[in-house]
């Protein structure tokens, strides 16, 4: 337990220790560079090559008795049975197997919690104050977490990592890979996108006696457009303050001394220059009308999630040209619901042209991620659709489909395979490569198993 | 005993007062003669039969077989190229309950009868019921070392309140330990804080009703002996519960999750001698399978969850399978408005984490639970003379891609997928009352599971 409260703290103030050294004057040009991935992790030893499994290639369709060869972390051939496998290459046995892309889940809270009830393992939201764009789960996110090892063995190889729902702006995402020496290792693109949760969840209204502001949705939508606009300020000041500088560098007096730093605001900003997309969080369509209202307002780019009773206004998000985040399919249906709306949601905006991709927003139940797909193709979705809306169409929406998302030559050898349709509870996943690592299929839970059954 | 005919009579009333106050519910069908054609039929007690079929009379498999002998003017459903299994059993619910759980005003509540909460308008049940569910235990919470007794349903969504009720289902009490008791309590300073607590609660209740149930024995031999002087000790509801179940009346349904924790609960049963029919929960079953498959207790446990407190941080998904192998009645069951509607898929996981066979899988979600409630005589599986509680799916329902079609219950159809707006031949379409099916989740969660 000391042990534990020393770590805390040493970790605290590393943490404030690198915050104070940020310099100032460079943070403001980093507004402008993409999200960029991180080094890439050690090669892998060897090629290997899968033989004789079908490959699921979500790109090119399926291949029966296909040749799948990693390489270096990356795929370095896929084919039929006549590919040419490296002579040095591990030849692995893959027949009867299916084989497929590593699957992604958009939305989860992994690394953010170990125990559900358990406080003091959870970092999941700040709850303070409702606009904290200026939180970061790659500050949180905890590599070493037992969820993860439990989570890759079915399949899942990336993940977006996201803070709770209760505030309005939650702060910061991740996209992480679920393998890694460390969480620089796994952290591939920190900050990539930020919530903008709009379901009235976010509203202060505990009870009448304690609610504070904002209590009603009138106040966190004015919460919200205050903030852009402070945001909107801010940067404007820090533009005139460079351009002072620049315009007459010989004399940096005249450009005063600089805006004071404003960490909140500067999180904003990129949003507003349409750098970073939010992903636009509501369920109801009035909520979800609001809350576009805003984000045209400061031109925010959108990806929608969660939508779960949207279905009347189905026509409309499809003309909006969005990607919608699909995680709504367990959601109970309201009063007035047939009891299977949610199961064919997936269904009916795919038929409507929307690309889709799939969520658990979940934490210890994310390796669930392809049983709802394989439940919205019971309900009518086809199952090319799914298979993309778990693969390449996430990996599009987030900005990496040219690395992830299908077994294609020259991507992140984030390889899997099974015994068996990938969207079926009854399949069994034997093997999951993540660039290019063959995963030991070992966790907490197998080690119990292994134990108790001596 | 007394108790028990006091609320016969209180339920015969509340039934003649039922029926004029309900006129917008369907009346109680008349089962007809029906026959169910062409099917897979998964009896789970004797193997698979293709292209069989299944004979309904009076609410009740009459036949089943590859040919059987009905009157000409039965009903036929065809079933060619559908899946064919006995409805789905539920051994955990807190559906249709409106989040009322948990009395968690004192941690011994014996008396709280959960059929006074049961709400038959909840769209749960409805929901459940599309999910092949026909019977559902709901019971208590687990804010309370002793919540109070439960009520076994049928899912006949859109008839009246008493229609939903098994007739004549054997009494359950809900007993829970572990976390929540302690964590409900201690908060508030109050007894029990801790395990130790928990356990001293439990006995104390136990050892009261004891003494109280003996001296009714007393007071009753003195009056059969005809001692006209003898008085009657003083009545009290919470007693007269907990002394049917010393007296094997009530079965006793556990809420628990550690392996100590659960020893302990088998050893209390034990020295107090009453009927411990089921662990729920349950997840760390697996380190003690044999000692609990030796007392002869059975598990209601998850296919999968984990991690969500700390007694929940050992669970694995093999525990279910490690279970039975060992001889343990395991049953997978919901704790959700949720998983209710999906414990096919559920059971479906039994096959890969340990390797169920697919009558086993099924087992789990239809003749183990219903031992468990104790209608195993009754409903659960398709055999001769059992209810007609059968649930009809356009895929195997162990597949992801299973969907329920029909759903008859006591030999009549309750859900059709394609029956009007929501599949529902006893609801009339149009606007939908009564509650949406949040009950649970709008309740305090925590103390559920």
């Amino acid at each position: 337990m000391k042990n534990f409260i020393v770590r805390t703290l040493v970790a605290i103030s590393l943490s404030a220790l690198m915050f104070a050294q940020a310099p100032a004057a460079k943070q403001s040009k980093t507004f402008a560079k993409p999200p960029a991935m991180s080094p890439a992790p050690p090669p892998q030893l060897g090629p290997v090559a899968l033989r004789g499994g079908k490959l699921l290639t979500i790109s090119h369709g399926v291949i029966e008795n296909g040749v799948v060869v990693l390489e270096n972390g990356k795929i370095a051939a896929v084919g039929g049975a006549g590919t040419a496998i490296p002579k040095n290459a591990r030849v692995i046995d893959c027949t009867g197997m299916t084989i497929y892309p590593g699957l992604i889940d958009s939305s989860t809270q992994l690394g953010l919690t170990e125990i559900s009830a358990v406080d003091m393992t959870n970092d999941l939201v700040e709850t303070s104050d409702e606009i904290m764009p200026h939180m970061h789960v790659s500050d949180a996110f905890h590599a070493e977490s037992e969820l993860i090892p439990v989570t890759r063995m079915n399949g899942i190889t990336n993940a977006v990592v996201v803070p709770a729902s209760r505030d309005t702006l939650p702060g910061q995402m991740a996209f992480i890979k679920l393998d890694g020496r460390d969480k620089d290792d796994m952290l591939l693109i920190r900050d990539i996108s930020m919530p903008l949760n709009f379901t009235g969840r976010q509203r202060r209204n505990e009870s009448f006696n304690t609610s504070r502001y904002p209590s009603t949705r009138m106040g966190m939508a004015a919460q919200l457009r205050q903030a852009f606009i402070d945001a909107q300020d801010y940067a404007q000041k820090w533009d005139d303050y460079n351009k002072k500088g620049a315009d007459n560098s010989k004399d940096k007096k005249d450009a005063g001394s600089p805006p004071k730093r404003d960490f909140r605001l500067e999180a904003l900003i990129p949003y507003l220059q349409g750098k970073k997309p939010v992903v636009l969080t509501a369920s109801e369509p009035s909520d979800i009308k609001t809350a576009m209202r805003l984000a045209k307002e400061f031109n925010l780019k959108v990806i929608l999630g969660g939508i779960a009773h949207a279905q009347m206004m189905v026509d409309e998000i499809a003309a909006s040209h969005l990607p919608v985040i699909v995680g709504s399919i367990y959601d109970i249906p309201d009063t007035n619901e047939r009891y299977d709306i949610e199961y064919s949601w997936p269904a009916e905006l795919v038929k409507h042209g929307v690309k889709i991709a799939f969520a658990s927003y979940d934490s210890h139940n994310v390796r669930n991620l392809p049983y709802a797909a394989g439940y919205a193709v019971a309900y009518g979705l086809p199952y090319e659709e799914a298979m993309k809306a778990l693969t390449i169409n996430p990996a599009e929406i987030w900005g990496v489909s040219d690395q992830l998302g299908s077994l294609d030559v020259g991507k992140t050898a984030n390889v899997v395979v099974a015994n068996g349709d990938p969207l079926d509870p009854r399949t069994d996943v034997k093997r999951v490569f993540i660039a290019g690592r063959d995963i030991p299929m070992v966790s907490r839970q197998t080690e119990l198993r292994d134990e108790y059954s001596k | 005993m007394r108790a028990r005919l006091l609320s016969s009579c209180v339920t015969a009333l509340t039934l003649s007062l039922s029926v004029s106050l309900s006129a917008q519910m369907s009346p109680k069908p008349v089962p007809q003669d029906t026959v169910i054609k062409g099917g897979t039929i998964l009896t789970v007690t004797h193997g698979t039969i293709q292209n069989g079929s299944i004979y309904i009379h009076d609410g009740k498999i009459a036949e089943v077989g590859q040919a059987v002998h009905a009157p000409a003017n039965a009903i036929i459903i065809d079933a060619t190229g559908k899946y064919v299994m006995p409805g789905i059993v539920d051994a955990h619910s807190h559906s249709a309950l409106d989040g009322d759980v948990n009395e968690a005003t004192s941690p011994v509540t014996p008396q709280m009868m959960m059929r006074d909460a049961f709400d038959y308008t909840d769209k749960a049940i409805y929901h459940s019921l599309a999910g092949g569910v026909t019977t559902s235990l709901l019971l208590h919470g687990s804010a309370n070392m002793i919540g109070g007794e439960a009520v076994v349903i049928k899912h006949k969504f859109g008839l009246d309140r008493d229609d939903l009720l098994f007739p004549n289902a054997p009494r359950s009490i809900k007993f829970a330990s572990g976390e929540n008791p302690k964590r409900v309590y201690g908060g508030r300073n109050q007894l029990p804080s801790t395990r130790m607590g928990n356990f001293a609660v439990q006995r104390a209740a136990l050892q009261e009703a004891k003494e109280y149930m003996r001296d009714w024995d007393a007071y009753d031999a003195k009056v059969k002996a005809g001692d006209k002087t003898a008085k009657a000790p003083k009545r009290d509801l919470k007693l007269d519960e907990l002394a049917d179940v010393l007296r094997g009346k009530v079965m006793v349904q556990i809420h628990c999750y550690r392996a100590d924790e659960l020893l302990n609960e088998i050893a209390i049963a034990k020295e107090f001698g009453y009927n411990l029919r089921a662990l729920h929960h349950g997840l760390e079953v697996y380190k003690v399978a044999q000692k609990v498959a030796d007392a002869h207790v059975g598990l209601a446990t998850f296919a999968d969850w984990w991690g969500f407190k700390t007694e929940a941080w050992d669970a694995i998904p093999w525990n279910a399978v490690m279970s039975m192998r060992k001889g343990v009645i395991v049953a997978i069951k919901s704790d959700s408005n949720d998983f209710a509607r999906r414990l096919n898929q559920e059971a479906a996981k039994t096959i890969r984490y340990g390797g169920a066979t697919e009558d086993e899988a099924l087992r789990m979600i239809t003749l183990n639970p219903a031992w468990i409630i104790g209608v195993d005589d009754r409903v659960g599986s398709i055999d001769v003379g059992k209810d007609a509680d059968i649930a009809i799916w356009n895929g195997h329902p162990l597949s992801i891609y299973g969907r329920v079609e029909k759903v008859l219950i006591d030999g009549s159809v309750f859900f059709d997928v394609n029956s009007g707006k929501y599949g529902l031949p006893f609801w009339k379409d149009g606007p939908m009352t009564g509650r949406d099916g949040f009950g649970n989740d709008d309740s305090d969660g925590e103390v559920d599971y």
